[in-house]
């Protein structure tokens, strides 16, 4: 396993209280894995990524219980310089949502590129730059040799995507959290950067989280998909099994929510009343409020079942 | 590149011939100098005489297009109270004032970034709340008193700095410092919001995540974002200095444009006047034209823009 998270609780301390933002999420991820993590905004998917490189709102984040380790080695531990040193951008690296602001306007892309491999001793001097042509080429950036010089107002959304892509694999990390790396742009670049992500895992063998509330996106590109419902993992599998079977009712709910080509339904299917509110969560299954299925047993936290091979769900109804 | 310089010069060449129009007009309305030149008792004959040859006799208008005439080959005529080319005397000081203002903006930057960055970085914490007194102080205290106080302590008191006076690097310490104390309270202002800003995009989260050195993130990444609306404001501060360094250059006795070009007022020394603030403005205007092209060092996207 190149990632494994334990009852991870990420805290948020605001003025209006403890927001329970990350509430006992496991998970893993394999070597050559891509692990979809899917649910609605506001759902923990993000601060779940963040976590993972420790790098909450500074202040008012926290994790306060739980265990992430990265190749049996655990971070909630580590000390600061030594996340920022041998973890970030190294062993762990982040693509972000939007690339039209993910790139630093003053400086050339040239600059950006190599900014990680420097940091991390990769490389220096002609080798740095040579690497930096060389990464910049794998995500296919046409004539990178020519454009180091060039600032990123320069470039289309999705070239600017790939350059963020090749800032984060430029080190060769274990683990690469790419949190809706497709969000912002056109459908068919989409669909450029949903191949660039899996040529990118075939050639470094990468472990990749896929943070998106698009499960087309996740479908595409995933192995594994886990939902995340207020801050609890509710429903984990293979990609198949999860888009075959659903077996949580707000993974049916959600899946059911997705209108499709050709059919005839006047209104979209949406699911009724909103997610809890995370500084005063309802005991036991925070979907009950809002599931068609709800039995007095909902009050009680549900187990987690396991319905077939690493396919399982939390719910009292497959208990 | 260069149609951008040409257009500013042409733009800045409009400037400086509105700031003739004006300075001309008003000089003329602040009363007539041929009062201050002659006796008080002298004769309307020999009023009328020098009014003559001065020129003052004519009509307004043509008095005007005859100073510029003069003035764009330039010649702007003598100084009535010195008798001598007013050009020559604001040339003399013009160094003077640049080398003052340049200082005074050095140290106001040298002290505005430092302050205004880690203000920026430990939002709320023990400098931000030192910078703010600071900043308070810096606003409360008029250019006059800073100067006084300066003299005082470090002139008079430890006697460590000339008090006055022009000619080697020590003499110009207490003036740009009393020049630049009241510009570092905005300026430190506007670096801690533009580094707040800029700290808090994505772009810099982006760098977190990979790992870059807190330093590095602050003083290289986020800095030079920061910079742009730094580099407004000096170019508005530097020209600021220029024209009004009259004060601290009376105090400290400064051989300045300003100091002379007030005298000159007070004399109705319409020559010096008018050669004083139009040698000001063309200043202004290359200041600004600086500005505008460091922008496009400092931005990529304004230098594709335009």
């Amino acid at each position: 396993m190149v990632l494994q998270v334990e009852n991870l609780h990420t805290h948020l301390h605001l003025k209006r209280g403890i927001l329970r933002a990350v509430d006992g999420v496991s998970l893993s991820v394999g070597e050559g894995e891509t692990l979809g993590l899917v649910g609605e905004s506001g759902s923990g998917k993000t601060l779940t990524g963040l976590s993972l490189l420790r790098l909450l709102p500074k202040g008012s984040g926290r994790i306060v219980e739980g265990s992430i380790r990265l190749d049996g080695q655990e971070l909630t531990t580590l000390p600061e310089a030594a996340m920022a040193q041998t973890i970030r951008g190294r062993r762990i690296a982040m693509i972000m949502q939007d690339p039209m602001t993910s790139l630093n306007p003053v400086f050339s892309i040239g600059d950006q590129v190599s900014n990680p491999l420097r940091n991390h001793n990769i490389a220096q001097g002609a080798a740095l730059r040579s690497k930096v042509v060389e990464v910049l080429t794998q995500v296919r950036i046409p004539s990178a040799e020519k454009r180091l010089g060039d600032y990123p107002h320069q470039f289309s959304g999705g070239q600017r995507q790939r350059i963020v892509a090749a800032m984060a694999i430029g080190c060769t990390p274990r683990l690469l959290v790419a949190d809706e790396p497709t969000t912002a742009l056109d459908v068919t670049i989409q669909v450029q950067i949903i191949a660039l992500l899996r040529q990118i895992q075939a050639d470094t063998g990468t472990g990749i989280i896929l943070i998106t509330h698009d499960l087309g996106v996740a479908a595409s590109l995933c192995h594994r998909i886990a939902v995340m419902y207020a801050g609890r993992i509710v429903e984990t599998g293979p990609v198949r099994r999860i888009y075959k079977s659903p077996s949580h009712p707000y993974t049916q709910a959600l899946l059911a929510a997705i209108p499709r080509l050709g059919e005839k339904r006047s209104r979209l299917q949406a699911i009724p009343g909103q997610p809890p509110s995370l500084i005063d969560p309802p005991t036991g299954c925070r979907f009950a409020p809002r599931c068609p299925a709800r039995m007095e047993k909902c009050a009680e936290q549900p187990p987690i079942v396991q319905l077939a091979d690493g396919h399982e769900a939390a719910c009292w109804k497959l208990a | 590149m260069l149609r951008l310089v040409l257009r500013r010069l042409w733009q800045g060449a409009i400037s400086i011939l509105g700031a003739s129009v004006i300075i001309f007009v008003i000089s003329r309305l602040s009363g007539d100098p041929v009062v201050m030149l002659v006796p008080p008792d002298a004769p309307p004959s020999m009023i009328a005489e020098i009014r003559a040859q001065y020129g003052l006799d004519q009509p307004l208008v043509w008095q005007y297009l005859l100073f510029l005439g003069h003035a764009l080959s330039g010649d702007f005529g003598n100084s009535y109270r010195w008798q001598m080319p007013a050009l020559q005397l604001i040339l003399d000081r013009l160094p003077a004032t640049i080398q003052l203002a340049a200082c005074g903006l050095l140290f106001s930057v040298a002290l505005a970034v430092p302050i205004g960055v880690l203000s920026a970085v430990h939002r709320g914490g023990w400098i931000d709340r030192i910078g703010r007194v600071f900043a308070m102080l810096g606003q409360a205290m008029p250019a006059f008193w800073v100067g006084l106080l300066l003299i005082l302590v470090f002139a008079v008191q430890l006697n460590w700095l000339p008090a006055f006076g022009h000619g080697t690097p020590a003499h110009v310490v207490l003036p740009a410092i009393a020049l630049g104390w009241y510009p570092v309270a905005a300026q430190t202002r506007i670096v801690r919001s533009a580094m707040l800003d800029v700290l808090d995009s994505d772009h810099i989260r982006l760098s977190r995540a990979l790992g870059t050195p807190e330093r590095l993130i602050v003083w290289k990444y986020a800095l030079r974002n920061a910079a742009v609306p730094l580099l407004t404001m000096l170019g508005v501060y530097f020209a600021a200095m220029l024209g009004g360094a009259f004060v601290v250059e009376t105090i400290f006795a400064w051989p300045g444009v300003g100091r002379t070009v007030v005298e000159a007022v007070f004399s109705r020394d319409f020559p010096v006047v008018q050669a004083g603030v139009l040698f000001t403005s063309i200043l202004f205007v290359l200041s600004n034209l600086l500005v505008d092209l460091s922008y496009g060092l400092v931005d990529p996207r304004i230098r594709d823009v335009r």
